[in-house]
């Protein structure tokens, strides 16, 4: 997939996965599991790339003797995902654009 | 591998990288990894589950930003490291004849240079109070052998005279130019130790 729409649709992803509810690194992995494989890396850097967008906070609480990192999402990231609502309409419009040409091409 | 193993292993292979992130870093997988571990999944397992530390670091550094990774390299770190300070002791009896060796060679040219200066000193002094002599003389030479080997005199003691004058004025300028060689020598020396 093109890096770039890749990357906008992870940052979408992870503040969907925690939209609901403040969540943290392993159980964001295994929420978007079903959905797309996502490493610790990758995770990592896009936790710190909507951090420093303020559309998520970061808490620091003591879990069994250890601390865990929770993650919480702000109004600028919930208006991020509703803007990314709003793009796909257009990208699903763009789409059958695409698709329509092909299939006139094949025709031909 | 055990998750300690691999922190270690990533810690060491980060160490270029800023001290906060790589602490940052760190407590993230180790996070990961303790979540795993209260998840079920035995020790080696949730290790490998985050992939090789060949692999992370790979990621970590290919998305680090270019700019930051240059910026670290590029400014100096504050303070001495650890390793530096027990370098500095072990290597006193070597560095210390060293050092003291330094500053005596710095220390016999400033003494050169002074003692060109005193000789140059010494010998316009010389000339000046020969050439008085020679004066002083000529009235004996007057007596003794007459007037040809009175004025031989006088005229000797002139040139020696003055030619110890236009010494002691070039003598002059040469302390002049020392000091100010000296002082250019001891802030060379002060930025090799001390930075500018």
């Amino acid at each position: 997939m093109d890096i770039q729409l890749k990357r906008g649709l992870l940052d979408v992803c992870v503040l969907a996965a925690i939209r609901n509810d403040d969540s943290y690194g392993y159980q964001i992995i295994k929420d978007m599991k079903p959905y797309l494989q996502l490493s610790e890396s990758t995770l990592y850097t896009i936790l710190k790339r909507l951090e420093a967008a303020h559309m998520l906070t970061v808490k620091t609480y003591e879990y069994q003797g250890r601390l865990r990192k929770y993650y919480h999402i702000t109004d600028e990231g919930i208006k991020r995902i509703d803007e990314f609502k709003e793009d796909w309409e257009e990208i699903l419009s763009i789409y059958r654009f695409i698709t329509r040409e092909d299939g006139s091409h094949e025709e031909e | 591998m055990k998750k300690n193993e691999f922190i270690d292993q990533l810690r060491s292979r980060l160490s270029g990288l800023p001290q906060d992130d790589i602490n940052e870093r760190l407590s993230f997988y180790s996070e990961m990894i303790d979540d795993r571990i209260d998840d079920g999944v035995p020790e080696e397992e949730a290790v490998a589950d985050i992939g090789s530390v060949d692999e992370v670091v790979n990621t970590i550094l290919a998305e680090y930003p270019l700019t930051k990774l240059v910026k670290n390299k590029v400014t100096p770190k504050k303070g001495m490291p650890a390793w530096a300070i027990v370098l500095l002791v072990i290597g006193f009896p070597l560095w210390l004849p060293l050092l003291i060796a330094f500053f005596a060679v710095f220390f016999s040219i400033y003494i050169t240079l002074w003692s060109i200066v005193f000789s140059f000193f010494a010998t316009s002094v010389a000339l000046v109070i020969s050439g008085i002599a020679c004066l002083v003389a000529s009235v004996f030479f007057f007596m003794q052998t007459g007037f040809l080997g009175g004025i031989a005199a006088i005229g000797a003691g002139l040139a020696v005279g003055s030619l110890g004058v236009l010494l002691f004025i070039g003598s002059f300028y040469m302390a002049k130019g020392v000091v100010i060689l000296t002082k250019k020598m001891a802030i060379g020396i002060k930025s090799l130790f001390v930075g500018k």
